[in-house]
């Protein structure tokens, strides 16, 4: 895999993707086996580790990613110009972000319903949709417990969680940094207000 | 034993996760063990034991962004123990101090760096998740330097410029390196010297003397029943950086280059689950609201890794049965 293409792997996980880095993968992902047994490695680690079942690999998530993105197939293609089409250029990579993603997430579940492409586009497409088209681009969450549909409200209440978090728990962070890192103390910098 | 005293440990304290971690690195085997990474990896083990073992003091900068904070840091070595102290010259103006840390009290992020013969037995620690490359660099602090460049062979860390004072093995100077080649954030000595002894600046209002984990110090305990709870899922390569008792609230982990943080809280109401990110130069915070065992909670993250290292780590956050 090239180094441009495992940044743009990387950002794609990192829901950091510009739409270039979007289609960087999207175009290779069908022809570079090494990239997709990157990404089918990456999503195996992350199914084994909440507890799913471990996934094949080599089970082809390039195919049915691009069905769900209406890549190919006459549903499929139906699903674009419908869903896809009106948004801005940014929702679409947020949305294609949030289904390339959550599609490799359901690898485990893909493989014990076998491989219908219908089931498994219904099964990959709904969240990157319903969250691109809501009113602002939601990112989505990848966890086992579902993936909860943000309202504007509670994504910002989430990033001030996030925030005072920060706050709050740096100093507690710093101090084992401090200890295991080879900068000394230096890592206290990075709190914002220390305290005694 | 008195708060004071828990500051003061005295023995020496290795994981026993860094023995699983050096089996993994010997079936990795010598071939991934290139040249230019063993000139490094002897680069990394000089840097890490200076760290403990050369008395200096001088300025330092830290940059973020456009932010910019200058400190003045000492280190001195005494008696077998290292006392250090740094002092912040700009914004808050805090104090950071650290007594009595004895040298033989090496941590889990610094053993990982400390090769020696195990390097000799073809072993590459650190080099099965990054790449190196050694180049001369340039004057810093007024020091010679050389340059190690760090490149993350996976998604799941950051890269970094380190510069070395050639003479001692010394970090002068370290670049934080995200995607794209970006700089997240800086340090670097402006000044530094290896004789005499630091100038104490004056007028901190605020005097922190540094923690010292050890195993079972659950510094954020928050006191009463809380359940036990484990993080699942750590990329190749991190070990905890101590051993708090279960019940504790904060996990450590590092690699020897990057260290990351976990915090759980129980939260006595539901939670719409979901999550939110904050970055600060090169540190994340991830906070994930999430049930556990039917329990809400919150997981945070907080660490100089990418966010979707700090994701999967806080989806892997489980109640212990």
């Amino acid at each position: 895999m090239s180094e441009m293409m495992r940044e743009s792997l990387s950002a794609l996980m990192d829901d950091e993707a510009n739409e270039l880095e979007i289609e960087r993968v999207l175009s290779r992902i069908a022809d570079d086996p090494e990239l997709r047994q990157a990404w089918v490695r990456y999503n195996m680690v992350r199914a084994v580790a909440s507890g799913q079942h471990p996934v094949r690999l080599d089970l082809d998530v390039s195919a049915q990613v691009r069905a769900a993105l209406g890549g190919e197939g006459h549903r499929a293609a139906g699903l674009r110009q419908r869903w896809l089409r009106p948004l801005a250029s940014m929702a679409v990579a947020a949305s294609v972000a949030a289904t390339v993603v959550l599609g490799g997430q359901q690898l485990a579940q893909l493989g014990t319903t076998g491989h219908d492409s219908q089931a498994i586009a219904s099964s990959v497409s709904p969240v990157g949709m319903v969250n691109s088209l809501g009113a602002t681009s939601v990112q989505a969450s990848y966890g086992t417990q579902g993936v909860p549909v943000l309202q504007p409200a509670t994504r910002t209440a989430y990033q001030e969680l996030a925030r005072q978090r920060l706050h709050k728990y740096m100093q507690a962070h710093a101090e084992e940094a401090a200890l295991n890192s080879p900068s000394g103390l230096v890592p206290f910098a990075r709190v914002p207000r220390i305290k005694e | 034993m008195t708060v004071k005293d828990s500051f003061r440990w005295r023995h020496l304290f290795v994981v026993p996760a860094l023995a699983a971690l050096t089996l993994t690195a010997a079936r990795a085997g010598a071939d991934a063990c290139a040249a230019a990474d063993a000139d490094a990896l002897a680069w990394l083990d000089k840097m890490s034991r200076s760290l403990q073992q050369v008395s200096y003091h001088g300025i330092v900068t830290f940059q973020r962004g456009d932010e910019m904070q200058a400190m003045q840091v000492s280190h001195s070595i005494e008696d077998g123990v290292a006392n250090e102290r740094l002092t912040e010259l700009t914004g808050q103006g805090a104090e950071v101090v650290r007594v009595d840390h004895p040298l033989e009290c090496v941590h889990p992020g610094n053993l990982l760096l400390q090769l020696g013969a195990n390097l000799q037995a073809g072993e590459c620690g650190v080099a099965q998740f990054y790449r190196f490359g050694v180049v001369d660099g340039q004057l810093v602090a007024g020091r010679r330097a050389v340059q190690i460049r760090i490149e993350p062979r996976d998604m799941y860390r950051y890269g970094y410029i380190l510069e070395l004072d050639r003479d001692t093995g010394l970090l002068l100077k370290s670049a934080t390196i995200g995607r794209g080649n970006k700089v997240l954030e800086s340090f670097q000595f402006a000044s530094l010297s290896y004789s005499g002894e630091a100038t104490p600046a004056e007028g901190a209002q605020v005097v922190h003397e540094a923690r010292h984990s050890q195993p079972g110090n659950g510094v954020l305990s928050l006191g009463g029943a809380h359940p036990a709870w484990s993080v699942n899922w750590l990329p190749q390569g991190f070990t905890a950086t101590d051993q708090p008792a279960d019940v504790s609230m904060r996990r450590t982990f590092t690699d020897g280059l990057a260290v990351f943080s976990v915090f759980l809280e129980i939260l006595s109401q539901g939670i719409t689950p979901g999550e939110g990110v904050v970055r600060s130069g090169g540190t994340i915070s991830y906070t994930r609201g999430m049930h556990m065992s039917g329990m809400p909670v919150l997981v945070t993250v907080i660490g100089e890794v990418p966010l979707n290292t700090a994701r999967m780590v806080a989806d892997s956050v489980a109640a212990v049965p």
